[in-house]
């Protein structure tokens, strides 16, 4: 669903790391979410969802918590998936999972760092 | 023995007749009918088209002379005679009225004697199949007003338009009302003629018949205009809020069924729209009343409710000054109570006009209603300045287009709303917002308004918030049919046309995206979702779509400050995009 990423200061708090890192290999993938009842042809915003992942990071740059170079990490099913190849910044919980709507397309580096200021 | 005709459609046209009436043994020609021979003969000395000339004679409120002159100065002498056989030897009956015109277009009428002045001063006569036709005084502009449609608008009883004057006697025909006051079968409407001396005669009140087969369009209700207060001793009164406006069609009947206990009570519409004086319902503050309405002929039974009215409580008066729209469920705790609470917006409703990065989409799933307002924002800034207005006592009517598919025109919904919108608890709107500040007081307030009475007018929140088409919202607004065009690798030059010709038209346009989220991923534009589309540009052969993404940020890398507008070539756009809206 094209709701915007939520507001990046109510999610910052969660974020056990934050990581600059690449989607290096998707692990698994969980079942698919049915699709929304009544959804009308070529209506926007209906809320498809994709399924859960779990997905190897490469981590390039570590901006907040413990040094790792590889990182896997749980995609919740939600309004975007992952393939190898993806990047940007990860924001990630202490349960290892990937916060943020959009994931990496959540909000831009600039973005992320200005919030943990 | 058949006429023989000079002029050859008129014949082809009085032949054309003659074969209906061997069908139709009573077929009599009548002015329709009549108008349509002499618009064939009124072409002949100036040279214009026989459409164009049918097109004057019906233009509204043009009076009999001067259909008579319009015929006669473009007649030839050949056309002249063969009218005279029409009127002489014809074998289909011409009926008085069409016997008389064509009399006087052939100068053989003798002067008619000024008719006798109505009693009220204005008189109507026959049916309205053509329009209104009736005798008043010479010279008079007839003025009217439908007052079935009235009440779905903001016009008052007495906003006529003046639709055809009186010629030198007395008499007025075919003038028409148009637009959203267009007649319909059944319709009631108010008139009057408005003498030289700037007096007027008494009101008129016409119910519009021979305009269709049968009457389909059951009263108007203005349920915004009904008021219910506690009156004591288990009854609430029921008024007009804005007794200037009518909340119905006279004569119209309106039932309701409070909701708690079942008991039904019919009120009949005043002369003036409103409610009679004292009338009251058995109820207490909190009941909420079903509203069915019929005009006598729909809806007889009261098995359509129009919508409901709650009685406001007793309790002492809060800030609210209108109930709100409820919230999404998204944002409902687990015993389904409001995890956010209101605030009062007190902003300027617009800064420099609507403009397209105003918009901001909030925490709400109704992309398509942003991405249609920002598109209407920079094509038809005007329309969204006139759709919202500040009453100046912290409320705001919103007024949305309806379409009404048994006559497909569309007509006025006006809904009112408060400053008051669900928000964070560290400031800003929760829903739709605007870019200039999130500051209670400043924030412009147009788009979030209007989002806000978008919601009340569809039930909540919650209506709107999960998923739409933008083609809707342009209806809503503009009061024009949207379209859907589906896009593909096959019909991109189709595309860029419709985008070309709509945005050159100063028309909406906005696109969606497909729901399959993992071709998204990186590329700066995003699933599930409509975007407004801003413009075109062509360079060379290289096709561009201009796009905004309605949460004013958020889009593909290289387009500049992150304000969500950002340009796309054509190919591109053709694969990540799946539809795209707009209007005629």
């Amino acid at each position: 669903m094209a709701k915007p990423p939520e507001p990046i200061e109510e999610v910052m708090p969660q974020a056990t790391w934050v990581v600059e890192a690449e989607v290096k290999e998707v692990l698994a993938t969980g079942p698919a979410p049915a699709a929304p009842a009544n959804a009308k042809p070529g209506a926007t915003s209906v809320g498809y969802k994709s399924a859960s992942q779990t997905v190897k990071l490469t981590v390039t740059n570590v901006l907040k918590g413990e040094k790792a170079a590889e990182l896997v990490v749980e995609k919740p099913v939600g309004s975007y998936s992952l393939r190898p190849g993806n990047k940007g910044p990860f924001l990630i919980d202490a349960s290892k999972t990937i916060l943020g709507r959009y994931g990496p397309d959540s909000w831009n580096l600039e973005r992320v760092k200005s919030a943990m200021k | 023995m058949p006429i023989r005709f000079n002029d050859t459609k008129l014949g082809s046209l009085y032949t054309n007749f003659e074969a209906q009436k061997r069908t139709n043994p009573n077929l009599k020609l009548g002015q329709e009918q009549v108008l349509q021979l002499v618009a064939l003969v009124g072409d002949g000395n100036r040279g214009w088209s026989a459409n164009k000339v049918a097109a004057e004679l019906a233009k509204p409120g043009v009076s009999r002379d001067a259909q008579i002159a319009l015929v006669k100065g473009g007649m030839t002498a050949n056309e002249k005679k063969d009218l005279a056989a029409i009127l002489d030897q014809g074998t289909v009956p011409l009926d008085p009225s069409a016997k008389q015109f064509l009399e006087a277009v052939l100068d053989r009428s003798a002067p008619q004697p000024p008719p006798p002045p109505p009693t009220n001063g204005l008189a109507v006569s026959g049916d309205q199949k053509n329009g209104l036709t009736g005798t008043t005084k010479a010279g008079a502009t007839i003025e009217a007003i439908n007052i079935s449609t009235a009440p779905g608008g903001r016009l008052h009883m007495d906003d006529t338009s003046v639709i055809g004057k009186a010629d030198a006697n007395g008499q007025f025909n075919m003038a028409k009302l148009t637009g959203d006051q267009a007649m319909r079968e059944g319709d009631l409407i108010r008139m009057r003629a408005r003498y030289a001396d700037g007096t007027t005669s008494d009101w008129l009140t016409v119910k519009a018949s021979g305009i269709a087969a049968k009457d389909t369009s059951n009263a108007t209700v203005a349920l915004f205009r009904i008021g219910m207060a506690d009156a004591g001793g288990g009854k609430v009164s029921v008024s007009n809020i804005n007794s200037s406006r009518q909340v119905s069609e006279p004569g119209a009947q309106l039932e309701f069924t409070n909701k708690r206990t079942g008991e039904k009570a019919r009120v009949t519409v005043t002369e003036t729209g409103g409610f009679p004086d004292g009338f009251k319902l058995n109820g207490k503050p909190g009941d909420s009343f079903a509203v069915a309405a019929s005009d006598g002929v729909n809806n007889t039974a009261f098995t359509e409710s129009v919508g409901n009215v709650t009685v406001s409580g007793g309790a002492p008066q809060t800030t609210d000054l209108i109930p709100d729209p409820a919230l999404h469920a998204d944002e409902l705790d687990s015993a389904g109570k409001p995890r956010f609470s209101k605030t009062n917006f007190t902003g300027p409703l617009f800064i420099d006009g609507a403009k397209p990065e105003d918009v901001q989409q909030g925490q709400i799933g109704d992309c398509y209603f942003p991405a249609a307002m920002a598109a209407i924002a920079k094509q038809n800034p005007d329309a969204i300045n006139n759709m919202v207005k500040d009453n100046g006592d912290g409320t705001y009517t919103v007024t949305f287009k309806q379409k009404d598919w048994s006559s497909g025109r569309f007509k006025d919904v006006a809904i009112k709303v408060d400053g008051d919108l669900y928000s964070r608890s560290y400031g800003g709107a929760l829903y739709g917002h605007s870019s200039n500040s999130s500051d209670p007081k400043k924030m412009e307030l147009w788009f979030p308004l209007v989002e806000k009475a978008y919601a009340q007018w569809k039930g909540s929140y919650n209506e709107i918030g999960n998923g739409g088409h933008s083609s809707d919202v342009f209806e809503a607004v503009l009061g024009k049919d949207g379209q859907d065009m589906y896009i593909s690798t096959g019909n991109l030059d189709r595309v860029f046309d419709t985008i070309k010709k709509a945005v050159d038209a100063k028309q909406p346009v906005a696109a969606g995206t497909y729901h399959d989220e993992s071709k998204y991923t990186n590329t700066g534009v995003y699933g599930d979702h409509a975007y407004s589309v801003l413009g075109y540009e062509q360079v060379g052969a290289e096709k561009f779509v201009i796009l905004r993404n309605p949460w004013g940020e958020s889009e593909p890398s290289g387009n500049g400050a992150n304000d969500g507008i950002f340009k796309l070539k054509l190919s591109e756009f053709g694969k990540l995009y799946q539809n795209l809206m707009y209007t005629n």
